[in-house]
């Protein structure tokens, strides 16, 4: 398969929220505006690609029956870099993540990725399929992050779009809004790819 | 190497990689994470603060306002804000712990006679749409000029002077509570706060 092949598949056949419904207590929490879905979904991207790059690195030197807690101990500390960064440099995104982020650790679609993928592959492809994952992560949560916000608040990244006159529909940003979002979203993709079949 | 002792070494030798680079990070980040903290506690002090000429951070008094479960000294901190050497107002935290999800946390800011000046949500998780309303300033300004004679703290619906939210009763209730326990102690310590708020 092509690089490009592989960074595509995380897009759209293999995404990781939408098609494998993987790392979907983060997706449901933290989408409640369209910017903290994106800042997320950078951060787990970030933590994605250097977890999957140090993996396919270390494959041959890390014994199998040893592997799940190397992993997790890579996984962790890219987790910490990006915590502890985004406090120094970004406050008011680090405030709103808030407890999210140290829980990057334990999101499927990392230690997923790192076990299926990249530590069964080179390094060139590893990164590629981490950007992909990522690409497609961060994409699926900023969708999601501003359907929520536009109906739950009627702004989209903070700016009002559908005027004040708008009533927002709250139940939107509430906990249930991310089931009813993510479900109807999920919805229309299998009818979309039922339709081009 | 035999089986164990590769085991033992390999995941050594990659958490000392991994406390190694944490280490590196984590003194790299310290300053910022500490600047962002200060400056944090600066926009507060700003808002909530008649106008000041010093750095109420660097001049403030920390007092034990009760103990903890184990006993041990619960302390305060009270910035001071000075305008021509003379304390112009004092600001200081309070958290309600009665909100309607987790601790509510405010920087309350008083004038030396005891009028709130300012108050300032810090941190707070109340239910986006209802109660995080408490941060827009439509609620927050209802409480300059306050002071703890004359006013009935308690909101509306039960009979008090401070406007509720529409559907969302338990936030302000916590927050014109605390409020009103954090005036109460400044009254009662008054005189430790202002005892160096003359002419310097």
């Amino acid at each position: 398969m092509s690089l490009y092949q592989e960074f595509k598949r995380g897009l759209w056949k293999e995404n990781a929220v939408f098609r494998l419904l993987l790392g979907l207590c983060p997706t449901l929490a933290v989408t409640t505006s369209a910017e903290n879905g994106l800042g997320m979904g950078l951060a787990t991207t970030f933590v994605l690609v250097g977890s999957n790059v140090v993996v396919s690195l270390l494959r041959r030197l890390i014994p199998s029956k040893v592997r799940i807690p190397a992993f997790i101990v890579i996984i962790a500390s890219f987790v910490t870099v990006v915590q502890l960064c985004m406090e120094a440099y970004f406050y008011d995104l680090y405030k709103a993540l808030g407890i999210f982020i140290p829980l990057i650790v334990v999101n499927c679609v990392i230690l997923g990725r790192a076990e299926a993928f990249a530590s069964k592959n080179s390094l060139l492809p590893s990164l590629v399929d981490g950007l992909g994952m990522g690409t497609g992560f961060t994409l699926a949560l900023f969708v999601l992050g501003a359907v929520r916000e536009l109906f739950g608040s009627g702004a989209l990244l903070g700016y009002s779009v559908l005027g004040s006159s708008y009533q927002p529909f709250l139940l939107m940003i509430l906990p249930p809004g991310a089931f009813i979002a993510m479900g109807l979203l999920l919805a229309a993709m299998n009818r979309f790819d039922a339709r081009r079949r | 190497m035999s089986g164990l002792s590769r085991l033992v070494v390999t995941l050594t030798l990659i958490t000392l990689g991994a406390g190694l680079l944490l280490s590196l990070v984590e003194s790299l980040t310290r300053a910022p994470i500490a600047e962002q903290r200060r400056l944090e506690t600066l926009r507060a002090l700003q808002t909530v603060l008649p106008p000041f000429d010093n750095n109420p951070d660097a001049d403030s008094i920390a007092l034990v306002i009760g103990q903890d479960k184990k006993g041990r000294d619960l302390e305060r901190t009270f910035y001071r804000g000075r305008l021509n050497g003379v304390i112009s107002g004092i600001a200081f935290t309070v958290v309600a712990a009665d909100g309607y999800s987790g601790n509510i946390s405010m920087m309350v800011g008083v004038d030396p006679a005891g009028t709130v000046s300012g108050l300032e949500i810090l941190s707070s998780a109340e239910t986006p749409g209802l109660g995080d309303k408490i941060t827009r300033s439509e609620f927050k300004s209802q409480f300059k000029g306050k002071t703890l004679d004359g006013v009935d703290w308690r909101v509306r619906k039960d009979g008090g002077d401070f406007d509720q939210i529409t559907g969302a009763t338990i936030s302000p209730r916590a927050v014109v509570k605390a409020v009103h326990q954090g005036l109460l102690f400044f009254r009662d310590h008054r005189r430790e706060l202002l005892i160096d708020g003359g002419n310097q």
